[in-house]
């Protein structure tokens, strides 16, 4: 399991990758960066972790063409800056470090996704965590509501104590970007499962329909594709207060990867799957089945959606039987369901109806 | 006598105003939009020949004044620099359809029919009831005619009033000579793709010669300029070929003729007949040598003309062997100046030309010329713009209809770097594509002459002009995404690397690597990067060719640049170097060792901008350069056999050449047309065809006899320079 290193091991371990490129050069060869393959052919389950990470294909970036040189001269101004932050204990996000890339001359970045990936790339070869590399994401951590207590760091250097049912508004306790020890200690709860929803809508209509005092459960709001300090919170209350997860989602082929992304692990970040992922989260719906079982309103996939589905069948995190039956089906179907299509037959049905049978199948 | 009344004196009449008073939209006067176009297209045709005719680089001044806009009447005035025209024929001229000299005779101008300026007059009158004012000065007299003319439709005939003498003052200059028009008629100005601006700007394109002036209704004047000084090659008008006879105009002719015998008015009034020539003719049709012409029956003409045209055979069962007419009645543009007609107007990456050999369609000489001018300004996902034109007078109308278009549609331009969807169709892309038949027989599709009918003969030399343009274009392309590459390569190696090196020194605290390693391993290759560029101060091309050897090993080369030899000078050739074929020069490089880089520069003087854009480099020695072609010897050799063979050409008496066409109405094949240059000296030479040739010498001055001499081994070094652009001969040696 990745862990955090400190700021000298951190400063050691991005020294390797500039010496890499550096005794290239003195041997007379062009420079180059070596990382793992980073797409679903390089992912493998963990039997360790019960998760995916990445495999053993190496991909080596050399300068031999002009957009690969010039991603090794960022990568270098990348280390150099963090190294500067480090030494003055400074930090920045990664959208500030895109527009600190403006004075890098060659190696500026073009596009935020640009320096988004490097500092990932930096991630994996160094094996350290952005947090050791003083860098933030701009992603918008995710929000919860339940009896549950934590305490966190404020800006003061204070510990707050705060419960996310009793302290909260009705949008719940909003995740900060780093969940680590050092910023959210877990002090105490009262529910017996979290929920993970995919829509804002839906969250709404569960926390007002009291879904999460009727059932003793806290709410947990993905906001989609999740960030990784939400995966990481969510990983952290399962493993520290054995706390079992349910994953609530719209029924189309986006959804399976948001649910394979918090279970087994993201292809984007494999290099830390086991500090991210959920193994034992389940998947509540909606699932294909449910469309026909429920009826429910329905759309036509896309040729997106399609390709997506078509691309999942490949993908090793899919390869079960499960969800081989399950992305066959919705590809014969032809459509796809939001959750809240279930409004269809009226706005307490999903708590009334809809999810008590659902997590009655799942054993809840 | 002067110019002016020997051009009015060949003038015949036709009496058939009525018809077209009925028929103005034949005439492109069916809106309100497009007569005033075909007025001044009217006025401009005229004026361009005329000049041409009387040898004078033509100024045009077009004004454009609403006159009353609620009633559309507009004002529009036209003034040449011509020779003028002679007050006893200014009424045949303005007032009589169908008066021109050139009816009658065969070759290429732009007005065929002298329908012209007569409808301008007719139309004006038509709309608004007043006759144009005409004020005509011809050189050597003192003072111009000045006199209003209208029309009688019903007697074709001119109606002249108010004629004085007067002095004729322009922004109080007196002019010399030339003709103002001033007519009022009931019109539209619209600006856009069918303007006055855009039939000007096309015609300035194909007429280099030419200097434009154009006033438009709010006053703004656009200057088309003069961007060559050579007025086009004369022409010369060439007796009827027999291939190309219709049965009345050979009845007239037999009846018409004061000739004795048959085959004395076969030789003199037809080109392209010999003495055996005539006989053999006489003989398939069944009519006695002897026979006067003018006693000939219907049954005998229509025989005669079947033995013409190749329905009668002659005793080996195959048509009478006929020489094909005498190209020299053609004008073309030529590609040097359709480059300067097009890069004046329209700003681009690329731009080829072609002129193709004359050749003949059913016994009329007719020559095909394109251009593409691709990049600069021009939209990227528009249709690309075709310029039709015919004897140097743009199409503006009627594009779909025409053959010029359809052989562009028929084109699949995918294959040449251009958007098309499905292969058919006009393509889309930052492109103009010019296309100009020159011809004596122009055939339009309609009196309106705005589109050309359907001619396979034509639609084939277009075909094969237009798809070696797009060879070049593709290659240009090519070699753009070859360019863009190498340039990467080295931005790599120049500003990346060293940066990568500098950093990690830096961070490492370590000495800055030595790079020359590196740059090997990146590169691997001899690498050859050419620039040629348009020096705008000292109005010469320059061209720098910097070899760099980035292998491990030492690489000596000579290297080889083509060049404009046919128009320019090389100058600034520090390095020397030796002349290795036409057009193609030869340097021998010391010995390049890893690492290092030379350079070879030279300047070309006497070149315009946009005259040469792109040098092609050769290279001869072992191992590969990027950005250069490995030179093919035995094709070098070929080259330098035809150089021989055109210098020979050169020697002989020019006159007698002829270009060799198969028979009437085949096209030879082979995508290169390396024109068969034959001397005319066999023993069965034709006593004919030498007498037409030496009566043309009569007309030409010194000066015009040698440019047709020019223009001939002009054309062959073209082909001898086209050879080297034929990649394909040559092995590819910048593959990678």
């Amino acid at each position: 399991m990745s862990r955090r290193h400190s700021p000298e091991e951190t400063k050691i371990a991005l020294h390797g990758v500039v010496e890499e490129m550096y005794k290239r050069m003195m041997k007379g060869e062009p420079p180059t960066m070596t990382l793992p393959v980073r797409s679903k052919t390089n992912i493998g389950f963990d039997k360790k972790y019960g998760v995916f990470k990445y495999g053993k294909k190496k991909t080596i970036r050399d300068a031999t063409s002009l957009g690969s040189a010039k991603q090794l001269l960022r990568a270098l101004h990348v280390v150099e800056f963090i190294e500067e932050m480090i030494d003055a204990g400074k930090s920045s996000t990664l959208r500030e470090m895109y527009y600190i890339s403006e004075a890098w001359g060659l190696g500026h970045f073009n596009s935020q996704n640009e320096s988004n990936n490097l500092a990932e790339d930096l991630e994996i070869v160094t094996k350290c965590l952005r947090e050791d590399f003083k860098l933030r994401p701009e992603e918008d951590g995710a929000r919860i509501i339940g009896n549950v207590t934590i305490n966190e760091l404020n800006r003061r250097g204070e510990w707050m104590r705060i419960n996310a049912r009793d302290d909260v508004g009705d949008s719940g306790y909003g995740l900060p970007y780093n969940v680590e020890n050092e910023k959210i200690q877990f002090l105490e709860h009262d529910v017996k499962f979290i929920m993970a929803i995919e829509t804002g809508g839906m969250f709404d209509r569960l926390v007002e329909n009291g879904f999460d005092e009727e059932w003793d459960c806290a709410l947990l709001h993905l906001k989609g594709q999740p960030a990784r300090s939400t995966r990481r919170f969510l990983k952290r209350m399962n493993e520290e207060w054995d706390l079992p997860v349910v994953v609530f989602l719209d029924g189309d082929p986006w959804s399976f990867r948001i649910y394979a992304s918090i279970a087994y692990g993201a292809i984007k970040t494999a290099h830390i799957s086991e500090y991210l992922a959920t193994p034992s989260a389940a998947y509540i719906g909606i699932t294909p089945d449910d469309i026909l079982a429920y009826d429910l309103p329905s759309d036509d996939l896309s040729k997106n959606d399609i390709q997506a589905l078509k691309a999942e069948l490949t993908d090793p995190r899919f390869a079960d039987g499960m969800w081989q039956d399950r992305i066959n089906l919705m590809l014969e179907m032809g459509v796809k369901s939001e959750q809240q299509s279930l409004a269809k037959y009226g706005l307490d049905y999903v708590t009334d109806t809809y999810l008590p049978e659902k997590m009655a199948e799942a054993g809840l | 006598m002067s110019v002016a009344k020997k051009m009015a004196g060949k003038g015949k009449q036709i009496a058939i105003s009525e018809f077209f008073e009925k028929n103005k939209h034949f005439l492109g006067f069916d809106t309100l939009t497009r007569s005033l176009i075909t007025a001044v297209k009217e006025g401009v045709d005229n004026a361009l020949d005329a000049c041409e005719e009387a040898r004078i680089l033509p100024t045009i001044r077009i004004r454009v004044e609403k006159k009353d806009s609620e009633r559309d009447i507009i004002r529009l005035s036209m003034q040449d620099n011509g020779p003028g025209i002679p007050m006893k024929a200014l009424e045949n001229v303005f007032g009589k359809l169908l008066y021109g000299s050139r009816f009658h005779a065969i070759r290429q101008t732009r007005g065929q029919q002298g329908i012209g300026i007569t409808g301008v007059v007719m139309y004006s009158q038509l709309t608004t009831g007043k006759p144009t004012a005409v004020i005509s000065k011809i050189i050597g007299e003192e003072t111009a005619v000045k006199v209003d003319i209208g029309l009688d439709t019903r007697k074709n005939k001119a109606n002249k009033s108010n004629q004085q003498r007067i002095t004729w003052m322009e922004n109080d200059e007196l002019v010399i000579h030339g003709v103002k028009i001033t007519t009022d008629l009931k019109a539209k100005y619209q600006r856009g793709r069918q303007s006055i601006y855009q039939y000007l700007r096309m015609t300035s394109i194909v007429n280099p010669h030419a200097e434009i002036f154009f006033t438009d209704p709010d006053g703004e004047t656009t200057h088309f300029p003069r961007v060559s000084n050579n007025l086009p090659r004369e022409v010369i008008a060439i007796k009827p070929h027999p291939a190309g006879m219709h049965l009345g105009q050979l009845q007239r002719m037999l009846k018409d003729s004061d000739e004795r015998k048959m085959t004395s008015l076969l030789r003199h009034n037809f080109c392209g007949v010999s003495q055996r020539g005539a006989k053999d003719l006489l003989t398939a049709a069944d009519i006695d040598e002897g026979r006067k012409p003018s006693g000939l029956k219907t049954e005998d003409v229509s025989n005669l003309l079947e033995a013409m045209i190749g329905i009668r055979t002659g005793a080996n069962g195959k048509p009478i062997k006929l020489l094909p007419p005498p190209t020299n009645c053609l004008s073309p543009i030529e590609e040097l100046l359709i480059k300067k007609g097009l890069s004046k107007t329209i700003d681009s990456r690329f731009i080829s030309t072609l002129t193709r050999a004359p050749n003949v369609s059913q016994g009329n000489p007719f020559q095909v010329e394109v251009g593409l001018i691709f990049g600069g300004n021009m939209p990227a996902d528009k249709p690309v713009e075709i310029l039709r034109f015919a004897n140097r007078v743009p199409l503006m109308y009627q594009q779909g209809g025409c053959l010029l278009t359809k052989t562009i549609e028929s084109v699949d331009w995918r294959q040449y770097g251009l958007d098309q969807a499905g292969g058919r169709g006009v393509p889309k892309g930052p492109a103009a594509i010019l296309v100009h038949l020159a011809s004596t027989n122009v055939q339009f599709t309609s009196e309106a002459k705005e589109a050309l009918s359907d001619n396979e003969e034509v639609a084939i030399e277009v075909r094969k002009a237009i798809l070696e343009m797009g060879r070049g274009l593709r290659r240009h392309l090519e070699k753009q995404k070859k360019r863009a590459k190498t340039k990467e390569k080295f931005e790599l190696i120049n500003d990346i690397l060293p940066a990568i090196a500098e950093k990690s020194a830096s961070i490492l605290k370590l000495p800055v690597p030595d790079l020359s390693g590196s740059i090997t391993k990146i590169m691997s290759a001899v690498i050859c990067q050419e620039e040629t560029t348009w020096d705008i101060e000292a109005k010469i091309t320059k061209v720098n060719v910097r070899i760099f050897n980035y292998t491990a090993r030492a690489r000596s080369y000579t290297i080889l640049a083509t060049w404009p030899e046919r128009n320019a000078e090389m100058t600034d050739n520090e390095r020397g170097g030796r002349k290795e074929a036409f057009g193609l020069w030869a340097w021998k490089l010391e010995t390049l060792d890893p690492g290092q880089h030379t350079d070879i520069t030279f300047s070309l003087t006497g070149l315009e901008k946009g005259d040469w854009a792109e040098t092609e480099i050769f290279y001869r020695g072992a191992g590969d350069i990027i950005g250069a072609s490995k030179l093919d010897e035995k094709m070098l050799e070929e080259i330098r056999r035809q150089e021989e063979i055109n210098n020979d050409i050169e020697m002989s008496e020019p006159s007698v050449l002829t270009l060799e066409t198969t028979t009437m109405g085949e096209v030879g094949g082979g995508s290169i047309s390396t024109p068969q240059v034959e001397n005319d000296s066999n023993d069965e030479k034709d006593t004919d065809s030498i007498s037409v040739e030496s009566a043309n010498q009569e007309n030409t001055s010194e000066e015009s006899a040698e440019k047709t001499n020019n223009s001939l081994s002009d054309e062959v070094m073209s082909k001898t320079a086209d050879l080297f652009t034929q990649q394909t001969l040559f092995s590819g040696g910048d593959e990678q």
